[in-house]
């Protein structure tokens, strides 16, 4: 090839190379910036997840934006660098990572006085630490003379010790370095399932998060998402319904862990349950045929209700103090609503506008709330906002439904309940419904 | 542009070049090559200037802006990344070349240590560029990098403080660093370019066969512009072509003094962290590279001090320069080797 036609040859190429380049430029997206007024820094998050739901009202985007929480490099348009340091992958509330995503005194590593301790509350609650079940079974083999929790599946130790029942610290739950026997082994390796930090089984009806998420972040039985972000798949399992965190938290998300299956202490195995409906199938008209286990007997309550319209979030999230059966942190009785013969249910009026409950029925967003009303009082003397007392009668709003119905009193009914048989199976002595 | 005018390039552009030793095969374009690549880096790097910021908060950020919303920002970094690789190679190519053809050879016996002087900027250059990115990635050169300087025997604490700015990594690390490599190393550079290549001109033209230098076939200028235009074309094509294909690399924001769980060398000092496996840090870090470009300098004027075999390739007089170069390359490229397996 003489030299002319070698330097146009060349500057061909370079031409063509250049074209490639340009073509590359004009096919790179444009940015959709968003600046939080909390960090008044720029994130281009939103380039590629435009159409994602606010997290909360409580958290709102413009205030927030993504990278207070999530972590993960603001700026990047790049999949992988955008998601490089991301805190707990898709879930920041991850107990590993939850300090750095929603800690901080001003946010939920805030005092107990002001109720805003959440991330301790949880870290030390027997549902975060399995402490219960790790001192039942280390006793029945005899690893311990008692059953007073002394590990928990990771080291915590409590600077506030409340409760008379409450243990200061737990160490970290491991047999092997213990020493303990071969079934303690096999239940640490085969039975740590269903605490805040496991990871769930990828299966139909076990799909959840962990950390906070794992009740605050609600998932579908088949685990799919319906968010509005384009960029989450919407056919891999997995995902939460959407990107959306809530105090309104139905039967389904605690029987992710709850009602799924059993432990056989025989096999050290957890056995899940082969009879649960298909998943993606509507939610089923008879819960009590098609969820629950077909072991025993139910009131009305415990499968027409969710869960969380009798316990507290302190029975679930614990009140900061470590304990060694979650026995010790539950309270609520039937009489707390329903009363007992002689007495009718313990009431309160609010009259502080700063009072807990008002926030809470705030969040839940279910439930009116207003300084003025009477509401039942529990045994520990904290109210139940959703249990009003109106014009002589108690209503009960439904945390997850809005339903509003009138609760019956002892008082006056045929009911022959002893004030201190209050566990449900003496209900079920009369109002039970057995498993068809 | 006629070639009667007086014109300053000229004192570092020859009008002729002697045919055999302007065929490819002789230099490969090796040092205009590096040139040409320099060029490259000093126009990237300051379009690059405009947009990165100095400091450990925003480096990091700064770089993903040029990278993901500047126009062409992309372009502009992934080219200075591959332009800088490619002249390491470029440069240690061009030295190899050099000995192997005993080019460094009297009346060339200087511009050989003006060489090696651009070798060692060439890499500082590509470690201190490498620093700024202040992503996870830079953390061996920010912590065991700069460690390794304070090895220095008598100066080590004070080149420490100089480039570091103070105990630890910090803001003023990101600013040092920043001056370092426009000021500290890429102006000196230009001017030793500048140097070297009037030392080429000054020393009788590329380095040829002296017996056959007034009847010896030559190329005019023209040609040679031509020839020149051809490798600058392929180099920008090629370069475009792999900032395309490879981006640069960026990690996730380095996070001091955090140790990521792999943290490694840039490539082309891989070598000193393998040799750091075997030997205490002022012999790996310090005193091996120092001995290893004096005995490069030594080469003219201890080695072989003979003035024949010039342009010739593997040259009998030349011999044990050869050998000692093969060697220590090869020292270089198995340490690398083992390291990269590690």
């Amino acid at each position: 090839m003489n030299p002319d036609r070698r330097l146009v040859s060349a500057a061909l190429l370079l031409l063509a190379v250049v074209a490639l380049a340009v073509a590359r430029e004009l096919r790179s997206p444009t940015p959709k910036t968003l600046t939080p007024t909390l960090t008044g820094k720029p994130e281009l998050c939103l380039t590629c997840h435009d159409g994602l739901e606010e997290i909360s009202p409580s958290h709102p985007l413009a205030t927030f934006g993504c990278v207070r929480c999530h972590g993960g490099n603001a700026l990047a348009l790049d999949k992988p660098l955008a998601h490089a340091g991301l805190r707990g992958g898709r879930n920041p509330s991850d107990f590993s990572v939850v300090e750095a995503s929603c800690g901080g005194s001003d946010c939920h590593s805030g005092s107990a006085e002001a109720q805003r301790d959440h991330i301790h509350r949880a870290m030390t609650s027997v549902q975060a630490t399995y402490a219960g079940a790790i001192a039942q079974v280390r006793r029945a083999f005899g690893a311990q003379p008692d059953a007073i929790a002394r590990f928990g599946v990771f080291a915590i130790r409590d600077d506030r010790v409340v409760s008379a029942r409450a243990v200061p610290e737990l160490a970290p739950f491991d047999p092997v370095a213990l020493g303990d026997p071969q079934p303690v082994r096999a239940f640490a390796a085969n039975c740590l399932h269903c605490h805040l930090s496991a990871q769930p089984l990828m299966q139909p009806y076990y799909y959840r998060g962990t950390g906070c998420a794992a009740c605050h972040v609600l998932y579908g039985s088949d685990g799919l998402s319906r968010s509005g972000d384009p960029a989450i798949s919407k056919t891999e399992p997995g995902h939460p319904v959407a990107h959306r965190l809530t105090t309104a938290i139905p039967y389904t998300t605690c029987n992710a862990c709850h009602s799924r299956g059993n432990y056989s202490l025989r096999q050290m195995a957890f056995l899940p349950r082969p009879d649960l409906p298909l998943s993606g199938a509507p939610l089923p008209e008879d819960r009590l045929r098609d969820i629950y286990q077909p072991i025993g007997q139910f009131t009305r309550c415990e499968w027409e209700l969710d869960c969380i319209d009798c316990h507290t979030s302190t029975e679930a999230m614990g009140d900061g103090d470590l304990y060694s059966s979650k026995l010790d942190i539950q309270y609520i009785q039937c009489k707390t609503c329903h009363g007992t013969l002689t007495e009718p249910p313990r009431t309160a009026t609010i009259t502080d506008p700063n009072d807990v409950e008002l926030r809470r029925a705030r969040l839940n967003g279910r439930y009116m709330l207003q300084v003025g009303d009477t509401v039942v009082l529990t045994e520990r003397g904290e109210k139940l906002g959703a249990v009003r007392f109106v014009d002589g009668k108690f209503l009960q709003t439904l945390k997850v439904s809005g339903q509003v119905l009138e609760v019956p009193l002892v008082t006056g009914s045929a009911c022959q309940q002893k004030p201190d048989e209050q566990a449900s199976r003496y209900c079920h002595a009369c109002h039970a419904y057995t498993h068809p | 542009m006629s070639s009667r005018r007086p014109n300053f390039f000229y004192h570092l552009h020859p009008p002729f070049i002697p045919e055999r030793e302007a065929r490819f095969r002789y230099t490969f374009g090796l040092g205009g090559i590096s040139a040409f690549l320099f060029l490259i880096l000093a126009i990237t790097g300051v379009l690059l200037t405009f947009f990165y910021v100095p400091t450990p908060e925003e480096a990091f950020p700064s770089l993903e802006i040029i990278t993901f919303q500047v126009p062409f920002g992309w372009l502009m970094r992934h080219l200075h990344y591959w332009a800088a690789q490619a002249m390491v190679v470029a440069v240690v190519l061009h030295l190899l070349r050099v000995v192997f053809t005993g080019a460094y050879k009297p009346p060339r016996r200087f511009n050989t240590l003006i060489g090696l002087a651009l070798l060692v900027i060439t890499l500082l250059l590509n470690f201190t560029g490498y620093v700024l990115r202040w992503d996870e990635g830079t953390h061996w050169a920010l912590v065991v990098g700069t460690h390794l300087v304070r090895e220095t025997p008598l100066i080590g604490d004070a080149l420490y403080y100089m480039v570091v700015g103070g105990p630890d990594p910090g803001p003023a690390t990101a600013i040092r660093f920043y001056a370092w490599h426009i000021l500290g190393l890429a102006v000196p550079a230009f001017l030793l370019i500048g140097w070297h290549v009037f030392r080429v001109r000054r020393d009788g033209g590329i380095s040829h066969r002296p017996r056959d230098h007034d009847r010896a076939p030559r190329l005019p200028r023209a040609r040679l512009v031509q020839t020149e235009t051809l490798a600058m074309l392929v180099v920008l094509a090629a370069l475009i072509l792999l900032s395309i294909l490879i981006p640069a690399p960026l990690g996730a924001r380095a996070d001091l003094p955090a140790r990521p769980d792999k943290a490694q060398a840039p490539w082309f000092f891989l070598w000193i962290q393998a040799l750091l496996r075997f030997l205490p840090p002022v012999w790996a870090g310090v005193l091996i590279p120092l001995g290893l470009l004096l005995l490069l300098a030594l080469i003219p004027y201890a080695i072989d001090r003979s003035a024949t075999g010039v342009a010739e390739w593997f040259n009998r007089q030349g011999r044990l320069a050869q050998v000692v170069v093969v060697l220590m390359f090869s020292g270089i490229v198995i340490l690398t080797l083992i390291e990269m397996g590690q």
